[in-house]
């Protein structure tokens, strides 16, 4: 199995609902599942156009420490992460298929000043996803004009 | 300015202080700062931080409305991890990361799947995982050491 080097977890409160909803409304495909004694999910790993992901039910133990894996939906609808993915392309499909499967379209499909063409999604838990797709190639001081934003390479350029 | 990583999955890390995060990130676990947008308010809108051939994007802090928040504004909970495969070296990576402070959760271990793992929190309370391949192992051999049961629909032949 082809190993990406960051793999992202992410947790639900139903794990299993979870997967079969990322891959009807996302397309994600579910490469591995492992299952314990009593048929509970104990890990998953999801593929998309050679990313990866792993989703996995709400859980905490000695070795995350004092870090407690929730969801969403446990959290008042807090992320402390989001997930971007990169399409090639069918950027506005792949939302109109999220959307028919009951993603909550937070931003439509909208093109960037950075070039990329993205939407936002809620899935069932609240979990925010990004989808990017590249539609041109914009240079980082069209950036810095478009934006009136600093753009920076490195962080030896920004004081602290 | 050269952004040539563009994995198809990324995550996207919120901070409450993402310009020492991004500090931390590249001292303490070895990534490397291609891209850093300012927000003009003294946050971070948008970076670009690369490891090998992947990536993560780390932001804050969290504004109104935005849906994120550090593990630190939320009693230490996540709502996603990162997990690293690393090709090598996996215990000087621990080492150096502990040496800067990291919160070292479980010590490097070899694993009954083939891994050997360490994970740790970042100062915002992230939660981070390593694992390195120590052990080339069949399905089978993973679900009988384990004794977990293992599916993979996705397999072909």
């Amino acid at each position: 199995m082809m190993r990406p080097t960051i793999v992202p977890a992410v947790f639900y409160k139903d794990p299993i609902a979870a997967l079969r909803w990322l891959e009807k409304a996302f397309g994600f495909e579910i490469a591995s599942l492992i299952t314990d004694g009593e048929g509970r999910l104990a890990h998953s790993e999801l593929t998309y156009k050679g990313g990866a992901l792993n989703v996995g039910g709400e859980w905490e133990g000695p070795i995350v420490g004092p870090a407690r894996m929730r969801s969403p939906q446990t959290v008042e609808g807090i992320n402390t992460q989001f997930v971007r993915i990169h399409l090639d392309d069918g950027l506005d499909d792949h939302c109109e298929r999220a959307r028919a499967a009951g993603a909550r379209i937070v931003d439509e499909p909208t093109d960037q000043f950075y070039g990329s063409r993205t939407y936002r999604a809620l899935d069932l838990e609240g979990h925010v996803w990004n989808f990017s797709q590249e539609v041109r190639v914009v240079s980082g001081e069209e950036m810095e004009k478009a934006t009136g934003l600093k753009i920076h390479t490195s962080l030896s350029e920004v004081g602290s | 300015m050269t952004v040539t990583v563009r994995p198809s999955v990324v995550p996207i890390l919120w901070y409450q202080r993402p310009r020492d995060a991004i500090d931390w990130l590249c001292r303490a676990l070895g990534f490397e700062a291609l891209m850093v947008v300012d927000d003009g308010d003294g946050g971070v809108m948008h970076s670009e931080l690369r490891f090998g051939d992947g990536a993560i994007y780390v932001v804050g802090p969290p504004r109104d409305g935005m849906n994120g928040a550090s593990p630190r504004g939320v009693n230490g909970r996540n709502t996603q991890h990162v997990h690293l495969n690393l090709a090598e070296g996996l215990d000087a990576h621990c080492a150096q990361a502990r040496a800067e402070g990291a919160a070292i959760e479980r010590e490097p271990t070899d694993q009954p799947y083939g891994d050997r793992v360490y994970t740790c929190l970042d100062p915002e309370g992230h939660s981070w995982s390593f694992g390195q391949p120590v052990k080339a192992m069949s399905v089978a051999e993973m679900a009988e050491a384990t004794g977990h049961r293992i599916d993979t629909p996705g397999a072909h032949g």
